[in-house]
């Protein structure tokens, strides 16, 4: 059985009388330890089908079930609780709270949790550690470079040690080397810690870090095909 | 408990735009300084005015007279009036004020005879400084209300004069009785003296009767004694005495409830504005936090935290500065010869607070409410 199952999945939105269908139909697999990159169009629904994974919305057919939960089926706090324990979710544009220190937004997710002081500090260093950027603890995002921003944000998505990270074109904001090392650090976390990955890019050269790439166009997978 | 935990946050986001915060908070002091201010008058009408159980005071005064300098009336009433059923004394007294009008700085002076006002309306007066003793050796020794003493800075020893009377302190005296802070008490005949000769003229008698219940019956028949005497006579319960003396300051107070509802008014608007255009800038980072996997209630209690605090730091900020001033200050209204204190103790701090939090409570709903209803993706989509 894969880890995430989607079927039929659809999502639609209204717009005055028109209806948008982002995704429409999809059918898909990810099975636990995938590295799975989605490439396509804009408004091809990857977006879409990641914000769906990382339950931060809800499809309006179909079902999406991961690790046996049908995540259709929560209501918006249940899906909220579940996405604190399995969701870590990357953004392109890293999202950190400005006027939090680098270790206060890692630890923005585990004030969620029932943890002493000292386990969420143990936590946080480890995830800085793991992330290169322990060093810059105390830092504000402002002073900060683009590459560890996201280095940060993505300490922030793996705090928690979710089973899931999302990551919603990572690199899209970041130089050429930043790109890497954010891309290597994504593919450590998929290789090293087992962490299934589903990333949307529009970079082919960030690709070659996935274990799979899939294609979207008008809601719709369009092909598939194994990274090297 | 996770709002304990993410109260640090709060703390940031509140500090986040620092001048914007300062000027709330500083608009939030001011209409709170108020709006206490308000409170501690009203404290202190009601304190003066509202009779209680335990009253057992009437004040005979002159019929149809509204003033201290008005109101004269022979002193022997005081035998017919200790005649009565259910009179255990009777004081005359002589007032006189240093000033006719409202003010907040009015010295009365109340001559009563020496002998007996310390077991009989004075028994409940408390020396603090000086001694009752040397009241009452010195001809023009007077114990002054703990109130006055401090607001013209007069010790034992000292001598002042108002209302061309020169008096010298001998002692200061605590009272529970609102019309015992603000006074000076001294001999009876000092009084007659001063001034012009009216020996044997009071102003008012306080008389008081052995049960509460006896009030009005006692005042009935000291006014149906009088009824056809040439100085007819007026009695009232202590404390409807003082109403009708301060009719005027009442509904000024009265009134001025309005303005403090106005200030809190303004308090409201002040907070829910700052909110609002807090949470107007941050929807991203609220489309974050439940990414992060904050339900929306937290997030919603999170923005009514920032409320609360914001309102609370400038309420009770402004309810201390009212607090500290009132105390400094000594204020008490007076007029003719009664006295209306402002009430200001830790009650009116503690009124302020519960104020300023459900005040908080109240401007954060509305934008945490919406602010915990948008989806998330409409969040993101939006910025």
């Amino acid at each position: 059985m894969s880890f995430i199952t989607c079927q039929n999945l659809t999502r639609e939105y209204k717009k005055g009388d028109a209806v948008i269908r982002p995704l429409d139909g999809l059918d898909l697999e990810i099975p636990r330890g995938d590295f799975l990159a989605l490439m396509g169009p804009s408004g091809s629904g990857k977006t879409t089908l990641l914000n769906l994974v990382a339950g931060i919305d809800s499809p309006t057919g179909g079902s999406l079930v991961i690790d046996g939960t049908d995540l259709a089926k929560l209501s918006r706090n249940k899906l909220a609780a579940w996405r604190s324990k399995h969701i870590g979710y990357v953004f392109q544009l890293y999202n950190l709270v400005p006027v939090l220190t680098a270790y206060e937004n890692v630890e923005l997710p585990l004030l969620l949790h029932d943890l002493s002081k000292r386990q969420r500090y143990e936590r946080i260093t480890e995830a800085l550690e793991r992330v290169g950027i322990a060093d810059r603890a105390d830092h504000f995002p402002r002073q900060l470079s683009g590459g560890q921003e996201q280095r940060v944000a993505i300490a922030r998505a793996i705090v928690t040690d979710p089973d899931i990270i999302v990551a919603d074109e990572p690199t899209g904001d970041l130089d050429k080397g930043s790109a890497h090392t954010v891309m290597q650090l994504l593919q450590t976390l998929n290789k090293e810690l087992g962490k299934t990955i589903v990333m949307v890019t529009h970079d082919p050269k960030t690709t070659e870090y996935a274990t799979r790439t899939l294609h979207l166009e008008k809601g719709r997978l369009v092909e598939a095909e194994v990274a090297a | 408990m996770r709002l304990v935990r993410c109260f640090p946050y709060v703390i940031k986001q509140v500090t986040r735009h620092r001048v914007r915060s300062m000027l709330t908070v500083f608009g939030i002091a001011i209409a709170m300084f108020l709006f206490t201010s308000v409170q501690a008058m009203n404290e202190g009408v009601t304190e003066a005015t509202t009779a209680t159980a335990n009253d057992t005071t009437l004040v005979v005064y002159r019929e149809d007279r509204y003033c201290p300098a008005t109101s004269q009336l022979p002193q022997d009433y005081q035998r017919q009036i200790e005649s009565i059923d259910g009179v255990t004394s009777v004081t005359p007294m002589m007032v006189v004020v240093s000033n006719c009008r409202t003010s907040l700085d009015v010295v009365t002076f109340r001559g009563v005879p020496k002998e007996s006002f310390l077991s009989g309306a004075g028994k409940g007066l408390e020396v603090i400084a000086g001694s009752a003793e040397d009241w009452l050796i010195r001809t023009d020794a007077a114990l002054l209300g703990e109130t006055l003493a401090s607001r013209r800075g007069l010790k034992p020893g000292m001598r002042f004069d108002a209302a061309g009377i020169t008096a010298t302190v001998a002692g200061i005296v605590r009272s529970d009785n609102p019309q015992d802070q603000n006074v000076a008490y001294t001999a009876l005949e000092f009084v007659q003296l001063a001034g012009r000769d009216r020996l044997g003229i009071v102003t008012q008698f306080n008389v008081k009767v052995a049960d509460s219940a006896l009030l009005d019956p006692v005042a009935d028949e000291i006014d149906e004694m009088f009824r056809t005497a040439q100085e007819p006579t007026a009695t009232f319960g202590e404390k409807a005495f003082i109403g009708r003396l301060a009719d005027d300051i009442i509904e000024l107070v009265g009134f001025a409830r309005w303005l403090g509802l106005g200030c809190l008014a303004a308090v409201l608007a002040l907070v829910a504005n700052s909110i609002i255009l807090g949470v107007q800038s941050r929807v991203a980072e609220h489309a974050v936090l439940q990414t992060l996997g904050y339900k929306s209630r937290m997030v919603a209690v999170l923005i009514v935290a920032e409320g609360v605090l914001l309102s609370v730091l400038g309420g009770v900020f402004g309810a201390a500065m009212a607090l500290g001033v009132a105390r400094l200050g000594n204020f008490a209204l007076s007029v003719e010869g009664t006295s209306i204190p402002i009430v200001a103790d830790s009650e009116l701090l503690l009124m302020g607070f519960v104020v300023c939090v459900v005040i908080g409570v109240l401007a954060g709903l509305v934008p945490a409410w919406q602010a915990s209803r948008r989806s998330i993706v409409e969040c993101f989509r939006s910025v």
